[in-house]
């Protein structure tokens, strides 16, 4: 996929943002958080092509889009997540709906169908999930039999049922995975078509401007032209395939959201007068409820920009990355929203103040597209089999290139990057040695801790450059402190942890507790605080009282 | 009739800070916006290009990445984009800057109307555009509201002291546009920035233009700036609201507790 220049994009960026403060103001967010209403007329006007054309960002040039690429995608993403989540997933639904068909559609059904989203506004949904069917597609139910007419199937009948679908109710056109004679297989259904009906709206904890309804389908009569990709049976290949940019978008949802409940926690700590300074002076705060959130979020930051920046260059599939930028920047903007309810007291729990509502919406980035649990069993076997095919080299050599980059550069935190690569290394091995991953406990415990070392590593690498991100608010020295800070305690956890982990299960752990190298780790710990204090710092003059 | 559109790049000037040290302005982080004035402006040189299917060109001058406001020019309905980007242009003052604009719309080609900004929010200056009109020896009205044509009368509604006056000039001529306060700033489509990127857009240096060096850049300006500063703070007034009788016994109280009275 082409991607578009950086002048392009950031103004795409500042009109998207324009339009959000002239139309979308936080009392009318409120009010439609409140009444769980979709603002179908906003989405409209996001998908008119000459008010804003958000949706054309994931269709091809030559279908009358403009071709966004995974980085610009992941920008306009964290952009439409600092307005709201639950309008980001109304229009993440249909870049997700139109996936199937950028992936697997047929010359002739990307001309018909991907004109159609661009030009008449169409909003798309994308079923998949079933009540038995979620993070295991495998127990499909709904089915599509074939109708056949001379000899010849003329179309399809579906029946089932699926639930949880974002735009379910509202949408014009749903791409909807369905068990075919031959496989798993993605058909078109549109709105109107007979026995097609969506049920009602959920009432849900966060993302309230989304609407999520299930559908039923009831012997929905689709002509064989809306068989994706024209073959039977590619459903579910056509699915992983797009994984690791979608979960990239959903990466950047938690990013987006984070960033913004922490922003708005910065700026209020320097209002907020107690015992004579503000909020922002004061250690016990900044150190605990600002400093580590935002290294979480820069960190998880960098990966996606990395991991988006190979999409782009031309690598395929990459689900594991896909998976930890996922399930890194997820978990990140949850604690930062967290977080941020906290460091606005008694003002961050009242619905005056938008931080509590993205609480709420934020902790969906945990559970669509794959929850949390499902990123670390699929970071785990992703990388135990690297572990295995390198025979045990796959973060060691790793951790060789990082002790290079400190030679060259020892600001970067690539030193404790590379203990935590060692360390996990080790403990991998380990696991290996004593078959400990025969425990789920054990997979998806090693999940975390190769997200969290894989994501240090590449906050170091991302830390060297003169300009990390072009989104970036602050300067060279904090962002460095940042990576600092980061690797250090990625060293830790991946000594302390992986160690108990091991103790927790195996009779003894072998020379495990040597080869951690736990001294090198507590020595790495020099310099914490003076970083923590810089990064403070840092976020206070990027992000001043209004 | 042929219209440039002279934008300038300038910092959104909200957030900006000085740096009380070095008395410059701290710019690092500080979203760079197309000026306000030059933004309206645009909005009326397009409107005629709507009425009267006239040509539009913007033009700007700055560093390489100022490309984006004369790009936003486009994407918002110009037809072509001159970036003036040459070392040879840093630290010019409104002469030099009037200069080299002068130049780049002589090589633009035959000009009926030059469109700018009253003035840039960073600078606030308000003397490039009579400046250009200087150079280029055209005509020139300053503050206008509105602009109508009506064949080749230039019928211009401008701003003055106490009121408003109605000016006719004939082409060519250089307009300065005040902010209408009810304007809202366009800001363009994802589609309408894409097809931007396949109309035409140069990149001229001084070279270019054939304009001299010594006019150019610092050397090239008679302003040299000493310093910047912010102005003292003044200290804040205290509104309070009431009677008349109210207010008296409050001046008394406050006159009273700082001791001016006893």
């Amino acid at each position: 996929m082409a991607s578009i220049d950086a002048i392009s994009r950031n103004l795409m960026l500042d009109s998207l943002m324009a339009y959000a403060k002239r139309r979308i103001p936080y009392d009318l967010i409120r009010e439609l958080d409140a009444k769980n209403e979709f603002p179908a007329d906003i989405l409209k006007e996001m998908y008119d092509p000459a008010i804003l054309g958000v949706h054309l960002l994931m269709i091809p040039e030559e279908y009358g889009g403009v071709s966004g690429g995974s980085y610009d995608i992941y920008r306009i993403c964290e952009a439409l997540a600092r307005i709201d989540l639950g309008i980001a997933t109304g229009v993440f639904a249909t870049f997700l709906g139109t996936d199937p068909l950028n992936v697997g559609g047929t010359v002739e059904q990307k001309e018909k169908w991907l004109r159609r989203i661009a030009s008449e506004r169409l909003l798309v949904a994308y079923a998949a999930t079933e009540a038995d069917a979620g993070s295991d597609l495998v127990n499909l139910r709904t089915r599509a039999e074939h109708v056949v007419a001379n000899g010849r199937i003329t179309g399809y009948r579906i029946t089932g049922n699926k639930q949880w679908i974002s735009n379910g109710g509202v949408a014009d056109m749903y791409t909807v995975l369905a068990m075919a004679p031959g496989g798993p297989s993605w058909f078109i259904v549109e709105k109107d078509m007979e026995g097609f009906s969506p049920n009602k709206h959920e009432d849900k904890h966060g993302i309230r401007l989304s609407n999520t309804a299930g559908l039923s389908l009831d012997n929905v009569l689709v002509p064989a032209a809306n068989l994706i990709g024209m073959e039977e049976g590619k459903g579910l290949l056509q699915a992983q395939a797009v994984f690791g940019y979608t979960r990239l978008m959903v990466a950047a949802f938690g990013l987006g959201a984070g960033s913004e409940a922490l922003e708005q926690a910065v700026r209020y700590s320097q209002q907020r007068i107690q015992a004579g300074t503000p909020l922002s002076e004061k250690q016990g705060y900044t150190h605990k409820l600002i400093v580590p959130n935002a290294v979480r979020l820069e960190a998880a930051r960098s990966y996606i920009e990395e991991t988006a920046n190979r999409l782009d260059g031309g690598e395929h599939g990459l689900q594991t990355e896909g998976s930890i930028a996922k399930y890194s920047a997820s978990e990140a903007g949850n604690h930062a929203a967290e977080d941020a309810i906290q460091a606005l007291g008694g003002y961050g729990y009242t619905k005056d103040f938008p931080v509590e509502k993205i609480k709420r919406d934020v902790k969906i980035t945990c559970i669509y597209e794959g929850t949390s649990e499902i990123m670390e069993m699929t970071i785990y076997r992703g990388r135990w089999q690297e572990h295995l095919k390198t025979r045990g080299r796959y973060y060691f050599d790793m951790a060789d290139k990082m002790d290079a980059l400190h030679a060259e550069n020892p600001d970067t935190g690539a030193h404790a990057s590379a203990l935590a690569l060692r360390a996990l290394g080790a403990v991998m091995e380990e696991c290996r040695v004593q078959k400990l991953t025969r425990h789920q406990h054990v997979t998806f415990k090693l999940g975390k801790l190769i997200a969290a070392a894989e994501v240090a590593a590449c906050f170091s690498r991302a830390a060297a450059a003169d300009k990390y991100s072009e989104t970036v608010r602050f300067d060279k020295q904090g962002w460095q402190a940042m990576a600092r800070i980061f690797a250090r305690e990625t060293a830790l956890a991946a000594a302390a942890e992986g160690l108990a982990l091991v103790l927790g299960v195996a009779e003894n752990a072998g020379t495990l507790s040597d080869a951690v190298n736990i001294d090198a780790v507590q020595a790495a710990q020099k310099g914490m605080l003076a970083d923590m204090d810089l990064v403070a710092l840092k976020l206070k003059q990027a992000f001043k009282a209004k | 009739m042929n219209i440039v559109v002279c934008v300038k790049q300038v910092p959104d000037t909200t957030e900006v800070k000085i740096n009380m040290e070095t008395g410059t302005l701290i710019r690092a982080g500080v979203p760079s916006i197309i000026n306000p004035y030059d933004h309206f402006a645009l909005a009326a040189a397009l409107e005629l290009k709507k009425k009267h299917n006239f040509k539009v060109t913007a033009l700007s001058m700055g560093p390489p990445q100022a490309k984006s406001v004369v790009q936003m020019a486009m994407a918002l309905g110009a037809d072509e984009g001159v970036l003036l980007s040459d070392m040879a242009f840093a630290g010019s003052d409104t002469w030099a800057t009037s200069y080299a604009l002068a130049k780049a719309i002589k090589k633009i080609g035959k000009t009926d109307m030059v469109f700018c900004g009253m003035q840039a929010i960073d600078g606030d200056t308000a003397q490039t555009g009579p400046g250009v009109a200087q150079q280029l020896g055209m005509a020139q009205i300053t503050f206008c509201e509105s602009v109508e044509v009506d064949g080749r009368r230039i019928i211009a509604r401008r701003l003055i002291d106490g009121g408003h006056e109605t000016v006719e000039a004939k082409a060519p001529v250089t307009l300065t546009m005040i902010m209408d306060r009810e304007y809202v700033a366009r800001y363009p489509s994802f589609p309408a920035v894409h097809g931007s990127l396949k109309k035409p857009f140069h990149v001229w240096s001084a070279a270019d233009i054939g304009a001299e060096d010594q006019y150019l850049g610092l050397k090239g300006s008679p302003t040299q700036v000493n310093k910047i500063y912010p102005p003292a703070q003044k200290e804040k007034a205290a509104m309070f609201s009431g009677s008349g009788q109210e207010g008296a016994r409050k001046i008394l109280e406050i006159m009273r507790g700082e001791h001016f009275i006893e």
